[in-house]
């Protein structure tokens, strides 16, 4: 499933900046030792090829440091956008939903077995879910087919789907 | 049925962040309180904080938008205003810092870099790896002309100084986190420690 792929995804991306967030430290302190040596060896024994190597040393890690910084603000930065995807997703989504029910006039128990339906519980489920018998629960689902003018269970999930694939870059009322 | 907010699961501060902040926590309760100042653990701590000290700096410059310092600056009209509101019993959000935490967010790192720096300056030998080696180079220290004398007694007199503000400070920002989370409602200490804010 892509969403459980996105979240493996950002998983992954947070492992990887709690570890640099370590190696960092590392350098940070590693950095600090050798641009207080290189001080201590030029202020002792002044310029030569030790010092200035260590000099050398110290200027790398910096620039490591800063590197590893700007990389570690890159994976922030996915895994925020991942998650800012995934949450407009699912939130245009219900916005979706919660705008068509009120088109069709659910009443509050036909939305929630409309929405069990939306989610893939079947008759079974749905009536084990709230308590009420099958039956009942086919009746109220013959009635939201009937107000949302499909005959099938697949028919009323592909109208959602048609719906936020139309509209791409325009995703439902804004929900405050 | 809306599932949306600016900051989708809440995040705030990144392990970065949470990691100096607690290392550098650590290594003031250590240093201030636990460890004797004469030991060698002492000044390896010391360098520890200020290493972190500086990354924390550098992340306040290139790390995400809630880490840098654009997103709490030094604002005393703010601080007032974030006082006030909460006398009132009014409690803004802020994605960073609170404008009154951001104050003492600089005042801790402008003492600690004092205290770290003075550290530094009081060791004549950086670094030191025994304590034989380290106390040579003290008692050097005392053998040395008048003119360094003063001067290490004055960096000494700064370093001890600086180190008490730096506790007391300490003091007043725990006490500070604590009232906050009382008013807000929100953890501040456990957005620290996980991340997220409540």
């Amino acid at each position: 499933m892509e969403e459980s792929d996105t979240k493996n995804r950002i998983k992954a991306d947070r492992r990887r900046a709690s570890i640099l967030a370590l190696v960092l430290s590392l350098q940070a302190l590693a950095s600090v030792f050798f641009i207080a040596d290189v001080a201590q060896d030029l202020r002792w024994s002044g310029l030569n090829l030790h010092s200035g190597f260590e000099a050398v040393v110290a200027f790398a890690l910096i620039v490591g440091t800063t590197f590893g910084s700007l990389q570690m603000r890159q994976i922030l930065n996915r895994i925020h956008q991942a998650e800012t995807a995934m949450s407009v997703a699912s939130g245009a989504f219900f916005d979706l939903i919660e705008v068509r029910f009120a088109e069709w006039g659910l009443t509050p128990s036909e939305a929630e077995v409309a929405l069990f339906t939306l989610k893939g519980l079947d008759t079974a489920d749905i009536a084990t879910a709230r308590g009420a018998a099958q039956g009942t629960v086919r009746a109220q689902l013959a009635k939201v087919y009937a107000k949302a003018g499909v005959s099938s269970r697949g028919q009323l999930t592909s109208s959602f789907i048609e719906d936020l694939l139309m509209t791409p870059n325009n995703p439902a009322p804004e929900a405050k | 049925m809306s599932f949306r907010s600016d900051e989708p699961s809440g995040r705030v501060w990144d392990p970065l962040v949470r990691l100096t902040h607690w290392i550098i926590a650590a290594a003031i309760v250590l240093n201030g309180f636990i460890i004797d100042e004469d030991a060698l653990a002492h000044i390896w701590i010391g360098y520890v904080a200020l290493s972190l000290l500086a990354l924390r700096l550098l992340w306040g410059f290139v790390g995400p938008e809630n880490a840098r310092f654009s997103a709490f600056p030094i604002s005393f009209s703010g601080a007032a205003r974030h006082v006030s509101g909460l006398l009132k019993g009014q409690h803004s959000s802020y994605p960073s810092h609170n404008p009154l935490g951001a104050l003492m967010v600089y005042a801790l790192w402008g003492t600690l870099l004092v205290v770290s720096v003075t550290g530094v300056m009081l060791d004549s030998e950086l670094f030191p790896e025994n304590e034989a080696e380290y106390s040579r180079q003290f008692e050097d220290d005392h053998e040395d002309d008048d003119d360094d004398d003063e001067r290490n007694e004055l960096i000494e007199d700064i370093h001890e100084g600086a180190a008490n503000l730096l506790l007391l400070l300490a003091a007043l920002h725990v006490g500070g986190v604590i009232l906050e989370s009382r008013l807000t409602g929100h953890n501040l200490v456990r957005a620290m420690i996980t991340g997220r804010r409540s």
